[in-house]
């Protein structure tokens, strides 16, 4: 049997997963690694260990997964968006890979933010003025560190970039990673120079961009011999994991959409065309020519309710925390919608869209003597997808959406699926695949082999296998909630601007 | 300095005992006990009262039960250098070696294996300061120790020091269970990686980690793998061949410094692990990396 291998390089681990070339599911492996805080607002990882983590969750699959007898026929790469690494002329990184949740951009982001510039470049590139974009990361090296290092910078790459050129010498970027740099054009599809400018870097310390099926790339010897693959396998560059996420989740034509609740969140549609929003609420991003993916990422899916746990959770030394988290979901599955008016706002980590407001602040609101334990658990939940609803409202004055497909491991929890369904007024379907941005790389792996005409037909194989219906009375109930809870957001911006300078 | 309201010197037959004190302050005591350098493992218990100390620059708050583990160059005193009503006891051992690099020898009083010395100390090192709640033994411990120096029966030298050791052992204990009440794996296993990093060409060993962490060495060697996919050994091997990858590009140190920094007893055992993980050996790595510019 032939088979392949998608490699999914994420926030906190890399999985190394392979299908059968009718997208099934035929093992996976994976290895996490850590994210270093040196200074507060800083985020970093260490390259190597990352590329280490992937040979590692490679040799897991081939030698305890599969069978020898089954044949890999093409390798694919998924990633996270918005990395930024240095490398010298000879690959060698000059520091660690600084990640998507960096924010020592800050003063830069909103230098460009609030100028006439800023809309320009966002305009043409469609990735948010914000820390997490590398155009800012990039420009923030420019002013901060020496003129001597930032001379021995022959290139700032991504870490999937890096992870391709240690396998195979190579140094490719696709549009599909490009577009989530701030830096790339989304509608002539080459680095924008307005925002090379801003960067200060010219076009040649980036890669070269390609489309996301190019495969005119080719693993070392060294590789080879390890792993015992087949001197012929495939190399196929891929995209980033949103997007391939979306495409996993089978939504690539206008009509529907994604959501994903894992410790972070988004909401997205795909379409042919961007969407332009003045305050420049959502990202477009590529996923191939011709389709963008768009929509608005939170800050505070499930890390926010796994910070309750901890907080508030049954204590005991031997408590696990997948228990705990059972343990409180049941209790909250027991209170009425609503929560009986208790209304809890989610920002614990500042929050991206629709607010984005790096200074919002959580909060309980509307408590009476009546409420107990149980109804904050209940209100916890129900104001983390309140945000993503809001996200979701907001797109859907640009596009209608009829389905809505959910993923990630807070999201298919049953509460929260029904919650979901509830709050939306929708109905709600989980997938065969659980992990939509592998599914979605091995998809984008089978059209290339020849196996479907298109990314639209071969996104048509994915099953759903779960629904959830709404509940009529409950999302009336939750519509007023939740304007209550977009109203707040707002209004207490001052509040939490004050409170942020006294948090230090 | 203070009166202690008693004090059992000399200690003649124990040369690393250095202090045994308990201390009742009936009145409030103004430039009485500033922040300073206790010296020595330094273990104090509050007894009564309510204290609201400066520790390593940090300010803490401390009820009855409370225990302080310090070693031996860090600080402990009053921001305003008063001495509140209330009481406490505490013991200073002098211990033979202990650096900021973690370095712990006891001295030949202590029967805890040398290898868990080393453990100690490097939990006390990167655990600093170590501050533990509502831990009564430590008191009963205490006042085991100075009734058997009073009593001086029949092999008390020997109770004594068996009782110090089980001192030590209870508060390392505390401080790994501390960590896990948290119910935070993640954090924990945070924790524990900066330790390997900081210390990689220590020896380590699974049932040290899992102490680190304050799980026995079955349940720990489950839940890393669970959280991180690979095994704890693994992992550390894993730690260890990506900063031999980055030395090798980013230095000019010989091999053999490599692999013996990184935790490799030989350059032969390095280079194996290095070809078997990342198909290159560690020669060939660094020379694909300094040739090629591609």
């Amino acid at each position: 049997m032939e088979y392949i291998i998608t490699i999914d390089i994420g926030t906190t681990k890399v999985k190394a997963s392979a299908f059968d070339l009718t997208n099934n599911l035929l093992g996976t492996r994976q290895g996490s690694y850590p994210t270093f805080h040196p200074q507060p607002d800083f985020s970093e990882q260490d390259p190597e260990q990352i590329f280490l983590t992937v040979l590692y969750a490679l040799k897991g699959l081939f030698n305890d997964v599969l069978s020898k007898k089954y044949r890999p026929v093409a390798i694919v790469f998924s990633a996270s968006m918005h990395s930024v690494l240095p490398i010298d002329k000879h690959g060698v990184p000059l520091r660690n890979a600084v990640i998507w949740a960096d924010n020592r951009g800050r003063d830069e982001a909103m230098l460009l933010k609030n100028s006439n510039l800023g809309a320009a470049i966002y305009e043409q590139t469609g990735t948010p003025i914000h820390p997490m974009s590398p155009l800012i990361k990039i420009r923030w090296f420019g002013t901060n560190t020496s003129p001597s290092w930032l001379e021995k910078i022959y290139k700032f790459v991504s870490i999937k970039e890096y992870i391709i050129y240690q396998l195979t010498g190579q140094l490719v970027v696709d549009y599909s990673l490009a577009s989530s740099t701030g830096l790339f054009n989304i509608h002539q599809l080459n680095w924008e120079p307005s925002a090379l400018d801003f960067a200060r870097i010219k076009s040649h310390q980036l890669s070269e961009p390609v489309s996301i099926d190019f495969d005119d790339l080719k693993l070392k010897k060294e590789y080879i011999r390890l792993f015992r693959l087949p001197p012929t396998i495939k190399v196929i560059v891929g995209a980033s994991d949103g997007c391939l996420a979306t495409l996993g989740a089978g939504v690539v034509t206008e009509g529907d959409a994604t959501i994903t609740i894992g410790s972070s969140g988004a909401v997205r549609v795909a379409g042919k065309q961007v969407l332009v929003d003045e305050k420049q609420r959502f990202f477009n991003y590529i996923l191939t020519e011709g389709t963008y993916i768009s929509g608005g990422p939170t800050n505070n899916g499930g890390v926010v309710f796994e910070w309750f746990v901890q907080q508030f959770g049954a204590s005991g030394i031997n408590t696990d925390m997948e228990y705990a988290i059972n343990q409180l979901l049941m209790q909250a599955e027991r209170v009425p919608a609503g929560a009986r008016g208790l209304l809890f706002l989610p920002y614990l980590l500042g929050e991206r869209a629709p607010l984005w407001n790096a200074n919002a602040r959580g909060a309980y609101i509307g408590v009476n003597i009546t409420h107990e334990r149980t109804h904050f658990i209940r209100a916890t939940v129900e104001g983390i997808i309140y945000e993503v609803y809001s996200i979701g409202k907001l797109l859907q004055q640009y596009r209608s959406i009829q389905n809505l497909y959910i993923n990630g491991v807070y999201a298919t929890l049953p509460l929260f699926a029904q919650i979901l369904s509830d709050v939306f007024g929708k109905t709600v379907y989980i997938n065969d695949k659980h992990d939509s941005a592998s599914a979605g790389a091995a998809l984008l792996a089978s059209t290339k082999l020849g196996r479907y005409e298109n990314l639209e037909e071969a996104s048509r194989t994915i099953k759903s296998v779960k629904t959830y219906s709404p509940n009529d009375s409950n999302h009336q109930q939750y519509g007023q909630l939740s304007e209550i809870f977009d109203r707040l957001s707002y209004k207490l911006a001052e509040d939490f601007d004050d409170l942020v300078a006294l948090q230090g | 300095m203070n009166k202690p309201a008693y004090s059992l010197v000399p200690f003649s037959d124990f040369l690393h005992l250095k202090e045994l004190v308990r201390l009742k302050n009936q009145t409030v005591r103004l430039n009485d006990w500033p922040i300073e350098v206790k010296g020595g493992i330094y273990i104090l218990c509050i007894l009564e009262g309510k204290y609201e100390w400066i520790i390593e620059q940090k300010r803490y708050v401390l009820y009855p039960n409370d225990v302080v583990a310090l070693c031996p160059w860090q600080q402990l005193g009053s921001p305003t250098n008063t001495l509140e009503i209330g009481s406490f006891a505490w013991l200073k051992l002098e211990v033979e070696v202990f650096e900021p690099s973690g370095e712990l020898r006891l001295g030949a009083w202590s029967a805890i294996q040398e290898n868990d010395q080393k453990l100690m100390g490097r939990l006390m090192v990167s655990h600093a300061p170590m501050v533990l709640n509502q831990l009564k033994q430590v008191n009963d411990l205490l006042t085991k120790i100075e009734q058997e120096l009073k009593q001086a029966e029949f092999a008390y030298q020997t109770r004594v020091n068996q009782l110090l050791d089980e001192l030590l052992v209870i508060i390392v204990r505390q401080q790994s269970q501390q960590q896990n009440q948290r119910r935070d794996f993640p954090k924990a296993f945070e924790q524990l990686e900066k330790m390997l990093r900081d210390n990689l060409d220590y020896p380590w060993t699974v049932e040290e980690m899992a102490t680190v962490v304050g799980l026995g060495s079955t349940a720990f060697t489950e839940k890393v793998k669970a959280y991180s996919g690979f095994s704890p050994l693994n992992y550390l091997i894993n730690i260890r061949i990506a900063e031999a990858m980055r030395q090798l590009r980013q230095t000019e140190k010989s091999l053999t410094d490599i692999a013996l920094d990184t935790g490799f007893y030989s350059s032969q055992h390095f280079s194996t692990t290095f070809k078997k993980l990342t198909g290159y050996t560690p020669g060939h790595y660094r020379k694909r990396q300094t040739g090629d510019s591609s």
